[in-house]
């Protein structure tokens, strides 16, 4: 599905990521990488295979809009070094052309070497591109940019009549920011309060659907 | 020789005779028993003394033991009484816990016998669990998550080397729970760790239970044991037992639904003033507030005299409640099943249940907590929440008359439960797999466990999962040097430790006054939907919410006199089979007006107006209620089977409806019927109403009807819990590790999609069909129904009987539409709002 947001033609994809053709940038947020080996550390088993499937399903959309720049705002590591970020590395190697660029979130605790081994350009706080500013949680402040961000997981319920009820990721579009869906399916919903005005994309098994508030 | 010119059983006997009471004959028999070396399962009323009858054997025991090691020692002129723990007391309840070791502390006073009593649970101070450490005591009270703790401890062998006995106490009320696993589980270590040491010694393993259904398989669970001598004492005395309702003046005062029947609290108040302690109960920690706050506002010379007793108040305060109730100092008491068990409180001579107590077990354990001395009579007071309730109190009158009491069902094969357990010993002392392997097989609740199954738990704990999904880097349990498995990482034990138990709960955060004062626990989800400033009742207290801090909810005393209530998750119990057959023949007896019950006397006005409005049902009709309002288009039916059996009946019709034509339902039920709601016209009518409710094809039908996936989703989150998938928040001992945080339900998709041979999912489908479903019931009820006149009825307004289920209600979403068709059709009506639902997650 496209979009019109602040005059820009941003493509929403059901594989949870934006593609925005004008700088050919493809932006996902919080991809969680560690976060299942992460979890078997401490003695919770967690299957390594979704980390590659997590993979794959970015393979995939690199395949189909062949980007320049994979834009991640924040949470792309979680923790630390480990296993999974191993494979990430394979998986870097694979696509040596292509320029990652993070936005650095609460769980991204690499160390600046580490990023630069893996071929990441880490930016603190965020990264500005007229009309937007990508930051990892939206800012309290507002100004002449509108934010894209991650950080949140978003979910909406999606209600019918007979008291009926379905929940699916999403992307938010409110008056001030956005916010992408989680990446990685290793992670939890959580659903949005709504003003008025405030778009919803329902990400569902088939299709990226539109939802009014 | 014989037991009787024993020296221990003489001074028990004069003892007896000193404080003027003879003991019963299922003492003496218990007594016999014990000596002979007998393990087994004693059985009598509430209030005749079931403690003595082993607690004593086992003093006896010791007093023979000492008088023959004295004349021993008189002839090789040494001395020496062995100490170290004797006896464990298991008792499912904190509360509990306190009252026998006063008990037994008497009882050894008095005998001048130099035991020394213990008691350890959640409540212990650490500083009594250190002087343990030191030097055990003789007897130790403990609850089934305590004895695992220990067991998480080092060297705990050391603690059992004088073990004589282990006794379950309220064994009924642990049989049909994992903690009843986790008690088999102990035992068979405790009982392991003897036969290493000294296998010449015998350890007897007694319970000691209300009346059950199915006593000789309760028996079977607690001593599976081979090796063991063992036996059923029940003894013949029957506790007398009134059972009275408390009835509105008229029947209109009595609300159809919903309204906890707080129009009937009036009449509370004289039979409170009239009785020395009365114990008020209900079913729900939220409505035990309610109606505190109810009584006060009905008489106010009750302040001070009235106390509110549940499992969210804390410890002191409820310490206090219970020392109180001892003294005589309380005229009332308002309590949740936190007080449903054995503790004798000697002033309470009443007892008044609110609302259904669903199971006939219930009732008159309930019953029992008031007249605890023998031969006295028992009374309980039954306050109807709503109209219909009426008939459940005529319906467990009768089961009371007849013992037609229910059973339980031992769980087995609880792989959470058994992986937690392994955990457990791997952070102690470590263990050896094929030992354990041959001690939980002999376990009632792991008889049947394969060596593959076994294999996998072991994979799980060790290196993750099985060898066809990958668990790189994975560290939990290791084998050591010495060849055992154990946790060398010091912070998962810690973790574990936290942990231990099969209770699984909402998180929980104290309660705090601003000025210091702890008042009870409260669930996050309800406290996220607080505002400062808002009120809400804790304890019988009026609150104002200030803020939360570092895992504790900040109050101060509210000027309100009336505030909202929390409403605390828990489960909701359903209808027993035995009280549902009761109900439907006490509809009969109500219509055709061949009965002694003014319960159903007193309904007849409202069985009347349905009779107007729609039809009642006899025993063998089955009535079908359609009604179109603008919600949609209802569909109403009443097998009177409880909640559990409608829930699956509801999907299975609601199936077999889609499969006439593409149509989504939302379900609601109770224990009397349930309705489908559609928007849709239902397509229903006479000619297909059997095939509807058809047993043929019953298996295959629920398989594909219900939503196995959610139910197993539902239960899967006790799972993930109990094996330590994911951790609850402790109040108090919340570990702050934001890495680690996930939900069961996210677990659950994971499994379901990369791990599908995980053990754990295995096990929810399992707990879904088996405890959810109850397949042979559904069958019969169906089968019921065939033979059932069938009666449809058009009516245009809800009517006395639909009314509750309207109105008391757990919605399900039940759909033959196509995923996408849904979505579409959902969206177009997005003039229903996005609302929100606060809830937390890792991000």
């Amino acid at each position: 599905m496209t979009i019109d947001c602040k005059g820009e033609q941003l493509i929403l994809s059901s594989d949870r990521a934006i593609y925005w053709q004008a700088k050919k940038m493809l932006i996902i947020s919080d991809l969680h990488i560690g976060k299942s080996a992460h979890f078997r550390k401490s003695g919770i088993p967690v299957p390594d295979s979704i980390n590659l499937t997590d993979l794959q399903r970015l393979t995939a959309l690199v395949a189909e809009f062949n980007p320049e720049t994979l834009l991640v705002t924040g949470d792309m590591f979680h923790n630390n070094i480990n296993s999974d970020t191993n494979t990430f590395m394979h998986w870097r190697k694979s696509f040596a052309h292509l320029k990652v660029v993070l936005i650095k979130g609460n769980h991204d605790n690499l160390k600046n070497e580490d990023y630069d081994a893996l071929g990441i350009d880490v930016y603190q706080k965020e990264l500005l591109a007229a009309p937007f500013r990508f930051i990892h949680d939206k800012p309290s402040e507002v100004d002449e940019y509108y934010n894209i961000s991650g950080h949140i997981h978003p979910g909406v319920i999606i209600y019918g009549k007979a008291k009926q009820q379905l929940k699916f990721p999403c992307f938010y579009f409110g008056s001030d920011y956005a916010i992408l869906p989680a990446f990685s399916v290793f992670t939890g919903l959580k659903v949005l309060d709504s003003k008025q005005g405030d778009r919803f994309y329902a990400i569902t098994p088939a299709k990226v659907i539109t939802i009014k508030a | 020789m014989k037991l009787e010119s024993s020296y221990g059983y003489k001074q028990i006997i004069n003892w007896l005779k000193l404080n003027k009471k003879k003991p019963f004959k299922f003492q003496t028999d218990a007594w016999q028993y014990y000596a002979e070396g007998y393990s087994g399962l004693v059985n009598a009323p509430t209030g005749f003394g079931k403690t003595y009858s082993i607690f004593l054997a086992v003093v006896i025991d010791e007093l023979n033991k000492r008088a023959e090691q004295e004349t021993l020692a008189f002839k090789s002129k040494q001395k020496k009484n062995t100490t170290g723990l004797k006896l464990i007391w298991i008792t499912p309840l904190r509360s509990l816990a306190k009252d026998l070791a006063r008990a037994m502390r008497e009882v050894c006073d008095e005998l001048q016998l130099d035991w020394i009593v213990g008691v350890r649970n959640g409540d212990t101070p650490q500083s009594e669990k250190l002087r343990q450490k030191k030097q055990m005591p003789e007897v130790l009270i403990i609850t089934p998550e305590s004895m695992h703790l220990l067991l998480a401890q080092k060297s705990t062998f050391n603690y059992f080397d004088q073990l004589q006995c282990i006794v379950a106490d309220e064994w009924h009320e642990l049989l049909g729970s994992k903690r009843g696993v986790m008690a088999e589980l102990a035992i068979s270590r405790i009982k392991g760790l003897l036969i290493e040491q000294h296998p010449e010694r015998l350890l007897r393993i007694w319970g000691i239970s209300a009346t059950i259904g199915n006593m000789e398989q309760a028996m079977d669970v607690l001593v599976p044991y081979t090796d063991l001598l063992k036996t059923i004492i029940k003894s013949d005395i029957r506790k007398k037992i009134v059972i009275k309702s408390i009835l509105p003046d008229h029947i209109d005062m009595l609300p159809w639904a919903g309204h906890l029947g707080h129009k009937l609290a009036s009449k509370l108040i004289p039979i409170i003033n009239k009785s020395k302690t009365t114990l008020i109960f209900t079913n729900t920690r939220g409505q035990a507030e309610l109606w505190y706050q109810t009584l006060l506002a009905q008489d106010e010379n009750l302040a001070g005299l009235l106390a509110i007793h549940h499992g969210s108040i804390d410890y002191e305060l409820r310490n206090w409640i219970e020392d109180a109730l001892h003294s005589g100092v309380l005229k009332a008491v308002v309590c949740t099943s936190s007080l449903d068990l054995g503790v004798d409180f000697k002033p309470v001579d009443t007892v008044v249940q609110i609302g259904s107590p669903k199971g006939v077990a219930r009732f008159l354990q309930r019953a029992g907590r008031s007249g605890h001395s023998p031969h006295e009579t028992s009374k309980i007071y039954f306050l109807p929440t709503h109209a219909l309730e009426l008939v459940e109190a005529a319906a467990i009158k009768e089961a009371a008359k007849t013992q037609n009491i229910e059973s339980r069902e031992p769980i087995v094969m609880s792989f959470d439960t058994l992986i937690q357990y392994l955990v457990t010993l791997a952070v102690g002392d470590g263990f050896d797999d094929e030992k354990i392997f041959f001690e939980i097989k002999q376990t009632h609740a792991f008889r049947e466990l394969l060596p593959q199954e076994w294999n996998w738990i072991m994979q799980f704990i060790t290196t993750g999962g099985d060898s066809l999904t990958a668990y790189d880097e994975f560290s939990k349990v290791n084998k050591t040097t010495d060849g055992l498995w154990k946790v060398e990482n010091r912070q998962i034990a810690m973790r574990h430790r936290l942990h231990i138990g099969t209770i699984v709960s909402d998180a929980m955060l104290k309660v705090k006054y601003l000025t210091g004062g702890y008042v009870g626990m409260i669930e996050e989800s309800f406290i996220s939907r607080m505002k400062p400033g808002s009120s809400f009742t804790l304890a019988g207290r009026v609150l104002e919410f200030v803020m939360v801090k570092e895992m504790m909810v900040l109050v101060r005393k509210s000027k309100l006199k009336q505030a909202i209530s929390p409403s605390w998750m828990g489960g909701r119990m359903s209808l027993t089979a035995n009280l549902g057959n009761l109900l439907r023949k006490k509809y009969n007896e109500t219509l055709d007006k061949q009965h002694d019950d003014e319960e159903l006397d007193f309904i007849l006005p409202l069985f009347e107006q349905q009779a107007k409005v729609s039809h009642v049902p006899r025993s063998d009709e089955f009535l079908i209620e359609l009604i179109n309002t603008k919600d949609g288009y209802h569909f109403f039916a009443y097998p009177f089977e409880g909640r559990q059996v409608h829930e699956i009946m509801a999907a299975l019709i609601a199936y077999r409806l889609g499969r006439l034509q593409p149509i989504s339902f939302s379900i609601a039920m109770n224990d009397y019927g349930f309705e489908l709601l559609s928007e849709q016209p239902i397509p229903l009518e006479e000619s297909n109403i059997k095939e509807l409710f058809s047993p043929t094809n019953l298996t295959d039908d629920i398989v594909a009807s219900i939503n196995a996936t959610e139910m197993a989703r539902r239960k899967f989150r006790d799972i993930a819990c109990i094996s330590g998938l994911v951790f609850q928040g402790y109040p108090g001992k919340y570990v702050a590790n934001k890495h680690l945080q996930s939900s069961s339900s996210l677990f659950f998709n994971v499994f379901s999609d990369y791990d599908k041979h995980n053990l754990l999912l295995r096990q929810s489908y399992d707990e879904a069909f088996y405890q959810q479903i109850e397949e042979p019931r559904l069958a019969a009820a169906l089968h019921r129904i065939q033979a059932s006149k069938v009666i449809i009825m058009k009516t245009e307004t809800y009517t006395p009987l639909c009314f509750p289920i309207k109105v008391d209600s757990l919605r399900d979403n039940m759909s033959s539409e196509e995923l996408s068709q849904r979505i579409e059709r959902m969206t177009a009506e997005s003039e229903k709002k996005i609302t929100s639902k606060k809830k937390k997650n890792d991000h």
